[in-house]
């Protein structure tokens, strides 16, 4: 991000840069920047909330008019609202299996489809309600998203699904679209968990675990495509740490 | 949470030893009043609209997001997991803040917003975004915009 706004403005352009992390500002000096002390992957803060995230772009566009430069860096006064944890929140999707009794192929197929029967009544309720699925990016329907990566990790070596594209790497698509589909439909219950809470939920299900099981899958594999996307695009590393395999 | 020590330890360590690009110059361009910007967004979220290509791990190339482009369009392909997309599958503006900015532009705060707004992908080798960040440029001057924000995830 902050290599952006040198090479910006260094063509002529006046740059604000929003900062999630304060000591790789510091590092790069960027011609103006406003730290903000946020979660990484809420540069705004929050979710819903119009004046809280106003007032996080406002500061950044005010710094447009800072001087003398060469490198202003501010922070931003407040957190965000709703980060933390809701202690009252219970999941209310009912999950048929207990996940973590690992399930070898060709059963793992069939236990994801369950589950996916049980979560995808409350991800259709979510995506009718906000008229928007963030899943999408492998072209597939979750269901299929869920028979690609039970077939990887039986050590299948299924077609690609797009003739574009290598198998796998409509596969790490078809991750985050798994991904997205559970957590949107999570995100239908009532009650405001906070990510650190969702995520839990998630990789505690069956399809988390068959997502932990992938990546050994593919870390074990020669190809080095595989190999990438096994180490850095399936499993975030605080759960790895959680679940202890850090 | 996001200060470092908030971060599970795997995160910080990572952080921490994450070399940061150093420049020789430090340019530092001055502008118009905010009232008179036109302002961009460039997200480094990987965010592409439906259909369009995904981004793959590495690549420095961007994508153009046509202001006005629904929410429902918009999916987000970086390829790191490692921080959270529940805001965005919330709420777009958690991530790329178009509709504040929007209000900001019929509140007279600013001058306008640009005709697009784009997306990298975070996560990529800096050199392999310079020569997409300077076509950028051209792209931005052509859509009369004179400030833009950076936004991370």
């Amino acid at each position: 991000m902050s290599a952006l706004a040198h090479y910006l403005e260094d063509e002529g352009m006046p740059t604000v840069s929003i900062s999630l992390i304060r000591l790789h500002s510091e590092k790069i000096r960027n011609p103006r920047t406003q730290w903000v002390p946020f979660e990484l992957g809420r540069p705004l803060g929050a979710p819903h909330d119009p004046e809280f995230q106003t007032r996080v772009l406002l500061g950044a566009l005010r710094l447009l008019e800072a001087g003398p430069g060469p490198a202003v860096l501010e922070d931003f006064p407040e957190d965000a609202p709703g980060a933390g944890r809701d202690s009252s929140w219970r999941p209310e999707i009912a999950l048929p299996v207990a996940a973590f009794a690992p399930a070898a192929p060709p059963l793992l197929a069939a236990r994801l489809q369950a589950e996916w029967k049980a979560v995808a009544p409350w991800y259709l309720r979510h995506s009718e309600a906000t008229g928007r699925t963030t899943a999408g990016a492998s072209r597939l329907p979750i269901a299929e998203c869920l028979e690609l990566l039970a077939a990887f990790v039986g050590g299948a070596a299924p077609a690609s699904p797009d003739p574009a594209l290598p198998a796998v790497q409509v596969l790490r698509y078809a991750v985050d679209d798994v991904k997205a589909g559970y957590l949107e439909a999570l995100s239908a219950g009532t009650g405001s968990p906070s990510s650190g809470q969702m995520q839990e939920w998630f990789w505690d299900t069956a399809a988390g675990s068959a997502i932990v099981a992938l990546r050994s899958v593919l870390l074990a594999s020669e190809d080095k495509r595989s190999q990438a996307i096994g180490r850095a695009c399936l499993v975030p590393r605080a759960q790895l740490e959680r679940l202890g395999l850090a | 949470m996001a200060r470092l020590s908030d971060l599970s330890s795997a995160v910080q360590k990572v952080l921490q030893e994450l070399e940061c690009p150093r420049f020789d110059r430090q340019p530092f361009v001055r502008g118009p009043p905010l009232n008179r910007r036109r302002i961009a967004l460039v997200s480094t979220a990987g965010l592409v609209r439906r259909g369009d290509k995904p981004f793959l791990a590495g690549e420095g190339d961007f994508r153009a997001i046509p202001a006005g482009t629904p929410a429902r369009d918009l999916l987000m392909t970086h390829a790191s997991v490692n921080f959270d997309r529940t805001g965005f599958q919330r709420d777009l503006n958690t991530v790329l803040p178009v509709d504040r900015l929007d209000e900001l532009a019929a509140r007279g705060t600013i001058g306008s917003v640009a005709g697009r707004h784009y997306s990298f992908m975070g996560a990529t080798e800096p050199r392999a975004m310079e020569v997409n960040a300077r076509a950028l440029q051209r792209l931005l001057l052509g859509d009369r915009v004179n400030g833009v924000v950076l936004v991370p995830v």
